[in-house]
C-alpha cells in the first residue's frame, strides 16, 4: 500500500494562518477580477443573439450558438489578419532578437572603441521619439508604406530589450570566451556557439517581449498601412469593434424579415467573438512562457 | 569623453548634412511639380454624350485603361472582395481598388497619407476633413473636369447653396456632394411599449407635453416601481442633428431645436439664452424628482437603454429608427410582442401649439480628387457613369431586387436586397437631389423594424402641427473658434443639463453656467456663427 507523504512544514501561528487565509481570499478576489470579464465575453460569443441584446448573459452561455463563431471566421477579414499578425510577430521577433544580440554583444565589450558613443545614441533615441509623422515620412520615403517590412523595420530594435540582453552578456565569465579564442574561435562563432547557447533565459525573455510588442502593436500597423489585406489582427479587432454595429445594421433586416444574418448575430456578439478568437494564441503560448516572462522582470537587472 | 562628444557632434552634423542634401519628395501636394493634374495620352474611350472639352482638361484614359484608388470610411466589411465592388466594376467599366481610414484616428491618418502623397485617386471623406484637406492645398480643382465628364453630377439638381459650399476661396469646385438622403427626418423619438400602455388605460401616444406628462404619471401610477417609465438620453445622433441629454421629442415643445439657434431678430443665441431654457430645465428636473425617468439617466449608455428596453425592463425608451433593429428580435420572442405593440412618440407640441424640429439637410460625405492624382479625369467619368446607373448600383433590378408598390415606392426584396446591395451605401460617391426621396427609403425599407418606425414617425409625420425649422448652419465651412470650442462647450451644456435634472444643480446656477460658457469661448464661437449668418443675407 502507498502511502501518501505527509507534508510537514512549520505550524503557523493563529495570526499568520489569519493573514495566510487572508493571502487565499484576496488571490482569489484578484483571479477573479481578471477571469470573470474573459468569461463573460467568450460567454457572449456563444450566446443566443437575443440573450445578449438583453444583457442576459452573464459568465455562462445562454442559448448556446456557433453561428456568430463561424460568420466571423468565414464572412470577415480574420483569417486574413490573423495571417498578418503571424507573419509579422514570427519575422519580426526573429528579425528583433538577431538585431538585438547582434547589437549587445559588441556592445557589451569593454573594449569596443566608441562603446559609449553608440551607447549614448540609444539612451538618446530611447528617451527622444521623434514623433509620428516623422516616422510615417521616413517610412513613406523608404517606400515602405503597406508592407510587412513597415511593420517590422521601424520597431526592430527596443532598445530596452537590448540594454537586457547587453546587461546579460556582460555578466558572463570573460573566461570562457577567452578560452574559445585559444582554441581558435572567431567572434561569430563565440557569439552563436558559446555566448548564445549560455544566455538561452534572457534570449527567451526578449523573445517574448518583442512577440508581445509586436502581436500587440495597433497604432502603427493602422498608420503604415493602407490595403485593407494587410490589416493585422489589432486593427481589424478595433475596426469591428468601432464599425460593427452599422455594417450589421446594414445588412440585416433585424432578424425579422428574411435578411442574409442570422438573429443570432449581434453587433456586440460579434465584438465579443473576435476577441475570444484573437486572445487564444496568446492564452496558448502564456503557459509555456510565463516563467520566462517572470524572469523577465529582475533579469539583466542585476550586473554579475 | 572628449573624443566621445566629439564624435557624438560628427555623427549629428553628418546626419543633418544627409538630411537637407535629401532629394526633396516628389508627391508633396503642396509642391507646384504635382499640382497640377498629370496629362495623359489620347482616351481609349469615351463616353457618347461627351461634350466639347476645353483643351486644359486632362484626357479620359478610359474604363478598363485605368485601376482607380478609392479611400472610403472604415466598416467591417472588406470592399475589394463585396459583390457591390463587382457590380460597380460591370455597371461603370472602371476596376477600382478599395481603401478604409481606420475606425480611429482617422483624421491623422487621412492627412498623413494625403501629405505624404499617398496614390489615391479619390477621397470619400466629412465635410470636416474635406474643409481640413483643401486648406491644406491637397485637392484638385473640379469645375474645368465636371465640366468635361461629369454633366450628369452637375444637373442633380443640387441647389447653388451646396455647390457653394464645396468651392474653396479661389472659387473652385473641390468636391462633390453626397447629401444625406432625408431633409425632414425625425431622427431622435421614443417607442413605446403599448402592451403596457393599454393595460394602464393609455390607448393613444401623446402629442402635447402635457398629455406626455399625463401618461407618464398614469403608467407610474399604475406600475409603480416595477418598471421605468421613461429611459434615455440616446445621444446618437443623425447628421447635422446633434442630440443631448434632453430628448428633441421634448425641447420640440419648448421651441429648442439646436445648441445654437437664430432668433426672430436674427441673433445668434445659445440654447441656454432661449427665454424657454429654464422652463425646460424645470420640467426635466420634474420628472426626475416625481421618479417617471430613468433614475440612471445620466449615466446610461446607448447599450445599457437598449438592453433594458430589449429586455422589457423599460416602457417608453429614447431612441431612433436603428432600436428596433436592436431589440425587436427579444421583445417578439420572449416578450411575444408584435408590431402594433409598439408606438412611436413623436416631437411633442407646447401648451402654446409649439413644436420645432430641425431640419435634416446636411452632407452626409463629400468626394474628392487629391492633388498626387493623375487619374482625376477619370475619376470624374467613373462618378458620372455611376450616377447614371444609381437604381440598379445602389439599389438592384426591379424584379430581382426590388419591386414597386402601388405608391411607386421601392420594395426590397429579401434576402437578395440585403445579400447584394447590403452594402452599397458604402459605395456612393455623389448623390443626385433626388435620391434621398426615391432610392434611399427603399434600404430602410429593407429592414422591417427601421421602416415601421421611419413610416411613423417621418413619413406621417404631421407637418402641420410639427415645423421644421432651417438648419442656417448646415453648410458653414469649418472656422477656428467653432472647431476650437464647440465641442467642449456641448458637452459643458450636457453635463449642466445632467447636473439640474438630478438636483446637482439649479437652473439659478444658469449664471455661472454662462460666465463659464464665455470663458470656454462661447462669445467667440458665437461671433463666428453671426457673421457667417449675416453674410448669408
Amino acid at each position: 500500500m502507498i502511502q501518501k507523504k505527509k507534508h510537514t512544514g512549520v505550524a503557523l501561528d493563529a495570526s499568520e494562518k489569519f493573514v495566510a487565509g487572508l493571502a487565499y481570499v484576496l488571490m482569489t478576489v484578484f483571479a477573479l477580477v481578471a477571469i470573470l470579464p474573459c468569461l463573460h465575453v467568450a460567454s457572449k460569443a456563444f450566446s443566443k443573439g437575443t440573450y445578449v441584446a438583453q444583457g442576459a448573459v452573464w459568465f455562462w452561455p445562454r442559448g448556446f450558438q456557433l453561428e456568430t463563431m463561424q460568420y466571423i471566421l468565414f464572412q470577415t477579414q480574420f483569417f486574413t489578419a490573423l495571417k498578418n499578425t503571424l507573419i509579422v510577430t514570427f519575422v519580426g521577433t526573429f528579425v528583433s532578437v538577431v538585431v538585438s544580440i547582434t547589437t549587445a554583444y559588441p556592445l557589451s565589450k569593454p573594449n569596443f572603441k566608441g562603446r559609449r558613443v553608440v551607447v549614448l545614441l540609444y539612451v538618446f533615441s530611447m528617451v527622444f521619439f521623434g514623433g509620428i509623422v516623422p516616422a510615417y515620412m521616413v517610412v513613406q520615403m523608404l517606400g515602405l508604406l503597406n508592407t510587412y517590412a513597415a511593420l517590422i523595420l521601424p520597431f526592430a530594435i527596443v532598445q530596452f530589450n537590448m540594454f537586457i540582453v547587453k546587461n546579460y552578456f556582460e555578466g558572463l565569465p570573460e573566461t570562457i570566451e577567452e578560452s574559445a579564442r585559444i582554441d581558435g574561435a572567431g567572434d561569430l562563432r563565440i557569439l552563436v556557439s558559446i555566448v548564445c547557447p549560455m544566455s538561452t533565459p534572457v534570449i527567451a525573455t526578449v523573445t517574448l517581449l518583442y512577440a508581445i510588442n509586436y502581436w500587440n502593436n495597433y497604432f502603427h500597423a493602422m498608420m503604415y498601412t493602407q490595403s485593407t489585406n494587410m490589416k493585422t489582427l489589432q486593427v481589424y479587432l478595433y475596426d469591428l469593434i468601432n464599425s460593427g454595429a452599422g455594417f450589421l445594421e446594414n445588412l440585416t433586416s433585424g432578424g425579422l424579415t428574411s435578411g442574409s444574418i442570422s438573429p443570432n448575430i449581434t453587433a456586440e456578439g460579434l465584438t465579443a467573438t473576435a476577441v475570444t478568437l484573437s486572445i487564444i494564441p496568446i492564452i496558448a503560448l502564456y503557459p509555456l512562457v510565463q516563467k520566462f516572462l517572470v524572469k523577465g522582470i529582475t533579469i539583466g537587472s542585476v550586473k554579475g | 569623453m572628449k573624443k566621445a562628444f566629439a564624435l557624438f557632434l560628427c555623427l549629428v552634423m553628418m546626419l543633418s548634412l544627409v538630411a537637407c542634401g535629401g532629394k526633396p519628395a516628389t508627391t508633396t501636394p503642396t509642391t507646384p511639380e504635382t499640382s497640377a493634374p498629370k496629362e495623359t495620352e489620347a482616351p481609349a474611350t469615351t463616353p457618347e454624350t461627351e461634350p466639347e472639352k476645353p483643351s486644359n482638361v486632362p484626357q479620359l484614359k478610359g474604363p478598363g485603361n485605368v485601376t482607380l484608388k478609392r479611400l472610403g470610411y472604415n466598416t467591417a466589411f472588406d470592399p475589394n472582395k463585396d459583390i457591390n465592388a463587382q457590380v460597380m466594376e460591370e455597371s461603370t467599366g472602371y476596376h477600382v481598388e478599395y481603401f478604409m481610414l481606420p475606425a480611429e484616428n482617422a483624421d491623422e491618418k487621412l492627412l498623413m497619407d494625403i501629405s505624404g502623397g499617398a496614390d489615391y485617386d479619390c477621397v470619400n471623406v466629412t465635410v470636416n476633413q474635406f474643409r481640413t484637406l483643401m486648406a491644406q492645398g491637397g485637392l484638385q480643382p473640379l469645375d474645368d473636369l465636371l465640366d468635361a465628364y461629369g454633366q450628369d453630377i452637375l444637373n442633380s439638381g443640387h441647389s447653388e447653396e451646396v455647390w457653394n459650399a464645396l468651392r474653396g476661396e479661389d472659387g473652385h469646385i473641390y468636391a462633390v456632394p453626397y447629401m444625406y438622403p432625408c431633409d425632414h427626418e425625425i431622427a431622435n423619438f421614443m417607442v413605446a411599449r403599448l402592451d403596457l400602455c393599454r393595460e394602464a388605460g393609455i390607448t393613444e401616444m401623446p402629442t402635447t407635453i402635457d398629455g406626455f406628462y399625463d401618461m407618464l404619471v398614469k403608467l407610474k401610477e399604475f406600475y409603480g416601481d416595477k418598471y421605468i417609465v421613461l429611459s434615455g438620453p440616446f445621444y446618437q445622433a443623425s447628421e447635422a442633428n446633434e442630440a443631448w441629454a434632453i430628448p428633441k421629442t421634448i425641447t420640440a415643445a419648448f421651441g429648442i431645436y439646436s445648441d445654437w439657434m437664430v432668433n426672430d431678430e436674427g441673433k445668434v443665441i445659445y440654447m441656454t439664452e432661449h427665454p424657454n431654457f429654464p422652463a425646460l430645465v424645470e420640467f426635466m428636473s420634474k420628472l426626475y424628482k416625481e421618479g417617471l425617468i430613468d433614475p440612471d439617466w445620466a449615466v446610461n449608455t446607448e447599450s445599457t437603454l437598449k438592453e433594458k428596453f430589449s429586455s422589457g425592463k423599460t416602457i417608453i425608451c429614447c431612441g431612433n429608427r436603428g432600436l428596433g433593429d436592436y431589440a425587436m428580435p427579444a421583445l417578439m420572442e420572449n416578450l411575444k410582442l408584435t408590431w402594433d405593440d409598439l408606438g412611436y412618440i413623436t416631437a411633442l407640441s407646447g401648451s402654446d401649439g409649439t413644436c420645432k424640429y430641425m431640419e435634416t439637410t446636411a452632407f452626409n460625405f463629400v468626394s474628392c480628387v487629391p492633388k498626387s492624382s493623375g487619374n482625376a479625369a477619370d475619376v470624374v467619368n467613373w462618378w458620372n457613369l455611376r450616377l447614371k446607373d444609381d437604381l440598379h448600383i445602389t439599389i438592384g433590378d426591379e424584379g430581382v431586387h426590388f419591386n414597386y408598390d402601388a405608391n411607386g415606392g421601392i420594395d426590397p426584396i429579401n434576402p437578395i436586397f440585403a445579400e447584394e446591395r447590403g452594402n452599397s451605401y458604402w459605395y456612393v460617391d455623389v448623390t443626385s437631389a433626388t435620391w434621398g426621396s426615391q432610392l434611399w427609403p427603399a434600404r430602410v425599407r429593407k429592414s422591417a423594424s427601421q421602416w415601421h418606425a421611419f413610416s411613423a414617425v417621418t413619413m406621417n409625420a404631421d407637418t402641420d402641427r410639427i415645423e421644421f425649422v432651417t438648419n442656417e448652419f448646415k453648410f458653414k465651412p469649418a472656422t477656428e473658434a467653432y472647431s476650437k470650442y464647440n465641442t467642449t462647450l456641448f458637452n459643458s451644456l450636457k453635463d449642466y443639463l445632467l447636473q439640474v435634472m438630478a438636483g446637482i444643480r439649479t437652473i439659478d446656477d444658469l449664471g455661472t453656467f454662462t460666465k463659464d460658457w464665455v470663458n470656454a469661448g462661447g462669445e467667440e464661437v458665437r461671433t463666428e456663427l453671426q457673421s457667417y449668418y449675416d453674410s448669408k443675407k
